[in-house]
């Protein structure tokens, strides 16, 4: 079984294991298209600190951390060449790890414990930190997280919480289409059977005069309001289109809306088997299948005057209505402000928006939609790439990145090979989980402005509402645990200890001003405040024992806001 | 009570003494120091019921008539009347109503005069006019039937653009920019930063339900060697100004959460153990009792004037609204009556009035499972100086026909958000004068200089 073997391969720190992955292909030569010249001389030119310091920057927008060896391959190899490496490795899917755990459960390895049902529960979320701590291909798990807070689902709807597989198989479509074509992943999104259950056009059915029922509205509006064109029609730059009067013009009505809940009925689960409305086999490994007899007849005026004709099937219908969505000129600016609020920055320039917009809508082969162009753009724009810092710039590191990036830009390992964690307690201080948002509008909107100087400048800082005077201390809270607790974590019943492996820092701890100079080009980018440095330096002198000057000179980057706020 | 004649008067004379401030509003800040504060004091708890609660099948006409009509729109939806809960409400014009029959605990209190209901209100930016509507020469609210915009604004009652200033944070920035050094904010949450709080100089404090609702930064406040070196280089990278406006928002926010949790600690230590029993499984009771305590040690808060912000999330129920709030209704019922008990207990169910928003109500049609977003819905007023026992404000006559309907029964609003929210301020010491900059939009529905109440449902 998949599981065992991972366990073997895993038993080496992580650390390595990245390293292994990151200095993989890389041939030094930086160019993405042509293989490197072989060359006589093997010395290859120094890497400057300011280049390795750019590297950590880079990783902080395109991965979820990286450990110091990898700084020094990276910067080698260039961004350019690094985002191609990325887009071509397999992906790490979390179903299959899933399916390991509750085949674990099936043959009772967790029968002893008093919460054995609840491992239903806590296999996704297991699959979810041991996968995304420990993949190679990081670039899309972080791009799948950020794709995860656009077309949002949660575990607080029940039904999504306690099937193992609804959840994982979501992310894994996610994880699928990040580096493909957006009109595939809104396609995949609309027949998902999690997406059908979370905003309930599963089992959605035609009006029915008799009985006074009408199509539901709900997926129809949120495909529209988040998922793909906004409320209000765009420029390319982002910014709204006006009207006469001077106001933004909305890109649709309630009719419009009534009109897409027709399109989005008909929908149940699928499977050899399948009836509409039979929810006695939920299948959330196959798409939701579409059954015209409970499919609205009729035809459907969707945006743009656009008419879907009457009586075509139900999925050409769908099929259509997609395509409407997906030419819309707003989804560029839309989705691509959207991704790069999550990678980037918070604020992005009007040229920024126009950039990643025009990669969406061509990506310089006539493809509209090509997500790893749209990628390109949002971590290649010279808005991203430029290394002053400003006023504006960068945005608050989410809380689940904060945590998953320590981790491994520190290392972690077990005895059993099973990076294990539940993420509940993290949660709980921090207000965030991948795929646990309190509704469809994420963790936090995208248009969040905090009260005082943010808003007195029109800037929107998403994070900062999940930032208050409750979560602002839990955060160091949390990091004191794991740090000085020992640089371990408590994994669920039935899964080794994992231990941190901050080796290469417990190495050079005994020279303070070495030690914080490495964690502030790993996680500060080199960019902690000279008395920052100090204070650090100045805490920690008066210890001897390693594990707790590396533990509190972590603890207090982590901590400090220059690092929480990444430009 | 004389104590609030008194406090008006006195705040009138120090408004006139302090032209440069210049509001009635921030008078109420010196009033802090006052030593007669506690008498005095006033608390708002506003319970967002996140996600636009099916409030049409919370209070429903039960009249033979009424609920035929409403049985027929409804259809699968239509509660049996034989559940309802028969209300004897005064107000309603000799029309009957049920209550849905999971709110039990509301019942009690309507009955008893401790709360009331207030009917069908919503954003409006003028009184809804059917015909001007069809017509399109009506002004209605910006991004109506959608969440993030109606359940914004009735957080900051501004519907004609989006802001994300809330009322009480404009309260907030009267009352407090005065005096910004005086520690932990007037308005707390126990649902961390929202926009009913957050004003222009002024934002949220937020607790948690449980234990004293603020931990403290670990080993700060340790007085050992290993607590004091910490604490000074917490102060130390936290001293240090950004030139990034959002890290400068992070650091301040840190900083003063560090600070306020001290003032806040030592403050809430000194709160009764509640003898009173309440559902702790129940997250809004649990979070009803922090907000009791808290509001029980308010003169150590130095905060004659609070408010407190929490929320219930989930309904939003396109699906099976029934199962749904048969399972939610009786979680909201029970814990007003937990609150109800506690503030009597403390001796502040006069002090402390609580109501409820949420986004919108829904559909009255069924989508063969559940309701979409609506617009008008009903709502909840909780406090000893609330005119209990009452229906405010106008229930639509149920109707195919309804001229209120505007389109798979959503009925329009036939009270504005700014009426419901006008009467709140009012009571809670807004200078008519004032109830402009707390509520912009107020005057198009409610004329402050005159002697009427914008509602009616506050006794004093």
């Amino acid at each position: 079984m998949a599981i065992w073997s991972c366990r073997n391969v895993l038993r080496r720190p992580i650390n390595v294991l990245l390293v292994m992955a990151l200095v993989a292909g890389c041939g030094g030569g930086g160019g993405s298209e042509t293989p490197p010249p072989v060359v006589d001389n093997p010395t290859p030119p120094a890497i400057t600190k300011t280049q390795l310091q750019e590297a950590a920057r880079f990783a902080s927008q395109a991965t979820f951390g990286v450990p110091f060896e990898a700084l020094e391959p990276m910067a080698r190899q260039g961004e350019d060449a690094w985002l191609s490496e990325q887009f071509a490795l397999p992906i790490t899917r979390h179903s299959p790890t899933v399916v390991d755990i509750l085949q674990r459960r099936e043959a009772g390895e967790f029968d002893a414990f008093e919460q054995d049902i609840e491992y239903l529960i806590f296999a996704r979320r297991l699959a979810w930190w041991h996968n995304t701590i420990t993949a190679e291909d990081t670039l899309r798990q972080r791009v799948a997280f950020a794709l995860s807070q656009i077309f949002v689902v949660s575990d607080n709807v029940d039904i999504l919480e306690v099937y193992p597989g609804a959840l994982s198989t979501y992310y894994d479509l996610l994880l699928t289409n990040a580096f493909g074509n957006f009109r595939d992943l809104l396609a995949g999104v609309t027949r998902s059977p999690a997406m059908g259950i979370y905003l309930s056009h599963m089992n959605n059915q035609r009006s029915d005069p008799n009985a006074g029922t009408f199509p539901d509205e709900n997926y129809a509006r949120e495909v529209m309001q988040l998922f793909s064109i906004g409320l209000f029609e765009l420029n390319e730059d982002g910014s709204h289109r006006l009207d006469a009067a001077g106001r933004p013009i909305p890109t649709y009505d309630n009719d419009d809306i009534r009109e897409f809940a027709k399109v989005f009925t008909g929908f149940s689960f699928g499977g050899p088997a399948a009836l509409f409305g039979n929810n006695n086999d939920p299948r959330f490994n196959v798409p939701m299948q579409m059954f015209d007899v409970a499919h609205e007849t009729g035809e459907k005026r969707l945006l743009n005057g656009f008419v879907v004709p009457a009586g075509q099937t139900g999925d050409a219908d769908v099929e259509m209505a997609i395509d409407n969505l997906f030419n819309h000129p707003n989804v560029g600016p839309f989705i691509g402000r959207l991704l790069i609020q999550r990678l980037t920055t918070s604020n992005p320039s009007p040229a920024y928006i126009t950039r990643v917009s025009n990669a969406f809508a061509d990506n310089g082969n006539g493809v509209r939609g090509d997500m790893q162009a749209v990628i390109r753009a949002v971590l290649l724009d010279p808005d991203a790439r430029q290394t002053a810092t400003g006023e504006t710039r960068g945005k608050v590191s989410e809380p689940v990145v904060r945590y998953v990036s320590l981790l491994r830009q520190i290392g972690v390992e077990s005895d059993d090979g099973f990076i294990a964690a539940l993420g509940y307690f993290l949660q709980n201080e921090t207000r965030q989980h991948p795929l646990s948002p309190p509704s469809v509008f994420n963790f936090y909107l995208p248009d969040h402005q905090p009260a005082g100087s943010l808003s007195e400048r029109d800037l929107f800082a998403p994070e900062l509402s999940i930032t208050n005077a409750n979560t602002v201390i839990a955060w160091p809270n949390f990091l004191d645990a794991v740090l000085l607790g020992g640089f371990v974590t408590d994994p669920p019943q039935g899964f080794s200890e994992v231990r941190l492996t901050p080796d290469r820092w417990l190495a050079i701890a005994d020279d303070s001003t070495t030690l914080v100079d490495e964690i502030n080009t790993l996680m500060a980018f080199g960019r902690l405040h000279p008395e920052t440095i100090a204070a650090i330096i100045e805490s920690i002198e008066p210890y001897e024992e390693a594990p707790l000057r590396v533990a509190l000179a972590v603890y207090y980057v982590a901590i400090a806001p220059e690092v929480i706020v990444q430009q | 009570m004389l104590n609030r004649r008194r406090f008006l008067t006195h705040s009138c004379s120090l408004g006139a003494a302090l032209p440069t401030l210049g509001s009635g509003l921030l008078s109420l800040a010196a009033m802090r120091d006052a030593a007669a504060q506690q008498a005095d004091y006033k608390a708002l708890v506003c319970i967002l019921l996140a996600g636009g609660n099916d409030s049409y099948n919370m209070l429903v006409p039960t009249d033979t008539d009424q609920y035929q009509q409403y049985a027929n729109i409804r259809s699968d939806l239509a509660l049996p009347i034989n559940d309802l809960l028969p209300l004897t409400l005064d107000g309603t014009d000799g029309r009957q109503f049920g209550l849905h029959p999971g709110m039990t605990a509301l019942k009690t209190l309507l009955d008893s005069g401790d709360a009331s209901l207030i009917a069908n209100v919503g954003t409006l930016l003028e009184p809804f006019d059917p015909v001007a509507v069809n017509e399109g020469r009506s002004e209605l609210p910006v991004g109506l039937f959608s969440h993030a915009d109606q359940i914004q604004q009735w957080q900051t009652a501004v519907s004609d653009n989006r802001t994300a200033i809330g009322w009480a944070g404009r309260i907030a920035d009267r009352l407090q920019s005065a005096n910004p050094s005086n520690g932990v904010s007037m308005n707390i949450s126990l649902s961390g930063s929202n926009v009913f709080q957050s004003g222009n100089n002024s934002t949220e404090y937020s607790i948690s339900a449980n234990g004293n609702g603020a931990v403290a930064i670990n080993e700060y406040n340790n007085p050992d060697f290993f607590g004091t070196n910490r604490r000074t280089a917490l102060d130390r990278i936290l001293a240090t100004p950004a030139n990034n406006l959002i890290e400068e928002e992070y650091r301040r926010r840190f900083r003063a959460a560090i600070d306020q949790q001290l003032i806040f600690s030592d403050a809430i230590a000194q709160a009764p153990l509640l003898t009173t029993t309440f559902d702790a499984a129940n997250p809004l009771s649990a979070a009803l009792a922090q907000i009791g305590r808290v509001a029980s040690v308010n003169a150590s808060l130095n905060a004659p004037r609070q408010t407190f912000f929490v929320t219930v999330g989930g309904w939003d129920h396109h699906d099976e609204v029934i199962n749904n709030q048969a399972r939610m209704l009786p979680m909201v019922a029970n814990a007003l009556a937990d609150f109800r008990s506690i503030l009597g207990e403390l001796d502040l169910f006069n002090s402390v009035t609580t109501f409820t928003i949420s986004d919108f109500a829904r559909t009255l049609t069924s989508n063969g499972r559940g309701s979409d977003h609506g617009w008008g819905g009903h709502h909840i007023v909780m406090g000893g100086d609330v005119n209990g026992g009452q229906l405010f404000g106008e229930y639509p006559l149920l109707s195919p026909n309804s001229p209120l309907d505007v389109g798979r029964g959503i009925y329009a609003p036939t009270t504005a958000v700014d009426n419901y929210f006008a009467e709140l301020a009012l009571w809670f010491g807004v200078n008519r004068g004032d109830l402009d900059q707390v509520l912009p939009n107020v005057t198009r529905f409610f004329d402050p200089t005159s002697n009427d109440t914008p509602l009616g449902f506050m006794s004093s």
